[in-house]
């Protein structure tokens, strides 16, 4: 069964605003992160995967359920947080949850129990049962995943879920949907326009902009083209890359730093020889992963000029 | 993780997937209608929620209730107290007259609340985030608060009914005399329930604040009939004739004097003259009109 699968969907609103723009993509059940800038396309993505827009042309399915046709049997096992403020102040944690599980189909009593269980899991205890109206923002984010989770969902979309938390706050938050996707059984989708976060949760990664696919590939891909070696050295850096260039490797310089394509082993030594006779003050020498903002930085402008290839992924260095 | 004790053990299972029926939309809709009503009367919130609800259904069957007590005396009184019963001003075709200004203010108050709050606070992507659609969480709340209207429309007609089958000689003739009323009183409340409920639906929709909608719907019910009163008085009654099916509370003010067959108690629908089905009609018109412009906010809403 695949979990979501679009085809060529595409999302304009009445004012020629194109928020999707031919988005084609097989997701399979896990932690999948969904990133973007403000305004990619992130939150009207997840609103048509809950059958609550209609996309304007292609195809979506959300469990091999049609959006256009069975929203109410999608809605019926998929739990959403949505991005802003959702909840009433005047009621407790523990009677508007069990409201909401209710509305979504639940006898009276499964509603309780699957209640307590829940906001347990969130970690909401004895202030269950105070106003919401007096909660911090980290218990009210709580209770909202406690109202996307009660009525036990098989995918869970999640709208920038660490919204307007602290440090602390975020990390709880986060270990929560962790826990959420592997011990619960449970497949997520976190949209967030923060990389770090998203990956430190996600297994798979969606990169969208301007409503168009940026790349779709398990995380390892994203951050593990590693192989850019960075040499910072005080004085000296035309003279080294030009050293490095006689010795046979590629490399360039990037203000103070020089940038090169480390293949193998020997090559370290290379540069640290080079170093070495030209006598060059050396400040660090690192390895330079292929960060997630490294993606974005590079692949946005040429992703908004022009529909990318997904698998040019140019990052900093010399591919 | 586990904790024994003398009497068996707890373990923490974590997560526990749910096995049990899920009951789909018709369950949810039926869940939020109840939870309406509840809501209507402050049940389920705190204290305070429930003062106004209360006070207004009180002080609308208290007439009721004073006039059944009366009644009890002066049957006491014989003969006698039949004639002071008849000149009785707490009857069934003057009771609208006397609590249609309680059954506004129960929907000025509670309506902004129903429809408002929801929201004010962001949560309708909540609600059409599950089974339930749109035009569902509308209807469930209209009619929700249009069946708690008519609970405190009815009420005061039901004690007076069964009040007055008691208080008379021979119970059974008693009914027979006041089952007549029944149908009549029934049509009144449910054109009561139906249009103050829907105007005051409509407008707490498109007004999330509440204190504008709380005023915006006391202004409907009241505004037109002065500018009524005027227009009758200053000109022609062909203007007043024109505009009066257009001002809720003088409808239903027709609308009793025609199901009760007795002298409207406003003076403007007195004057008028309209024939009785206009007001009827009129009546039936608004509540269609009401509920459907309701469905189409909630279908328009952005959420």
């Amino acid at each position: 069964m695949s979990l979501i699968s679009l085809h060529d969907l595409t999302r304009r609103y009445p004012r020629g605003v194109t928020a999707l723009d031919g988005l084609t993509l097989d997701l399979e059940p896990g932690i999948i992160g969904l990133v973007g800038a403000n305004g990619a396309g992130k939150s009207t993505l997840i609103k048509i995967l809950l059958g609550l827009l209609p996309p304007t042309s292609g195809e979506a399915t959300v469990m091999d359920l049609d959006v256009r046709t069975e929203g109410t049997t999608i809605r019926q096992f998929v739990g959403y947080m949505p991005e802003y403020d959702c909840l009433p102040p005047d009621t407790s944690a523990t009677d508007f949850v069990t409201h909401m599980a209710r509305m979504s189909g639940l006898p009276s009593t499964a509603a309780r129990e699957r209640t307590a269980e829940v906001l347990r899991h969130v970690g909401l205890y004895e202030e269950r049962y105070r106003a919401i109206g007096g909660y911090s923002t980290g218990m009210k984010q709580r209770v909202k995943l406690a109202q996307a989770l009660v009525h036990d969902p098989r995918l869970l979309l999640l709208d920038e879920p660490t919204n307007g938390l602290d440090p602390a706050g975020r990390d709880e938050m986060l270990a929560l949907v962790r826990r959420t996707g592997t011990e619960f059984g449970i497949a997520v989708v976190v949209a967030s326009h923060l990389l770090g976060e998203i990956e430190r949760v996600c297994d798979f990664l969606v990169a969208i902009d301007a409503g168009r696919l940026l790349r779709a590939a398990p995380l390892g891909d994203f951050t593990e083209r590693t192989g850019v070696l960075a040499v910072e050295v005080e004085e000296g850096e035309a003279a080294l890359t030009a050293a490095l260039v006689a010795h046979g490797l590629l490399a360039v310089a990037d203000g103070r730093t020089v940038l090169l394509n480390v293949t193998e082993d020997r090559q370290y030594d290379l540069v640290r020889d080079a170093v070495a006779d030209l006598g060059l003050p050396l400040v660090r020498m690192e390895q330079r992963r292929q960060s997630l903002e490294d993606l974005f930085r590079d692949e946005v402008p040429a992703g908004a000029a022009a529909p990318a290839p997904p698998a040019s992924v140019g990052g900093g260095g010399p591919a | 993780m586990s904790a024994s004790g003398p009497g068996g053990s707890i373990f923490d299972l974590g997560y526990q997937s749910y096995t049990g029926p899920r009951l789909g939309r018709q369950s949810a809709v039926r869940s939020l209608f109840n939870h309406t009503i509840r809501s209507c009367f402050g049940i389920g919130r705190g204290g305070r929620a429930k003062i106004a609800p209360f006070t207004l259904a009180g002080i609308a069957v208290l007439p009721a209730a004073l006039a059944v007590g009366f009644a009890a005396l002066a049957a006491q009184a014989g003969p006698a107290g039949g004639a002071i019963e008849d000149a009785s001003p707490i009857r069934y075709d003057s009771y609208h007259g006397l609590i249609s200004v309680l059954i506004m203010l129960f929907c000025a108050a509670q309506a902004p609340e129903l429809f408002g709050r929801d929201q004010r606070y962001g949560v309708l992507p909540l609600y059409f985030s599950r089974v339930l659609t749109r035009p569902d969480y509308a209807l469930a709340k209209v009619v929700g608060l249009m069946f708690s209207l008519l609970m405190v429309d009815l009420a005061p007609y039901l004690i007076l009914f069964v009040g007055r089958v008691f208080v008379a000689p021979d119970p059974a003739m008693g009914l027979s005399d006041e089952l007549g009323a029944v149908p009549r009183f029934v049509l009144q409340s449910l054109l009561v329930a139906g249009l103050f409920g829907g105007i005051a639906s409509l407008i707490a929709a498109w007004t999330p604040r509440r204190a504008y909608a709380t005023a915006a719907i006391i202004a409907v019910f009241i505004i037109p009939p002065i500018i009524l009163a005027i227009l009758s008085s200053q000109t022609s009654q062909d203007l007043a004739r024109a505009v009066i099916l257009f001002s809720p509370a003088d409808v239903l003010a027709g609308t009793n004097a025609a199901i009760f067959g007795s002298l409207p108690d406003s003076p403007v629908v007195a004057a008028v003259d309209l024939p009785g089905w206009m007001y009827v009609a009129a009546a039936a018109v608004g509540i269609v009109v009401t509920v459907g412009l309701t469905l189409r906010r909630y279908l328009r809403i952005a959420t």
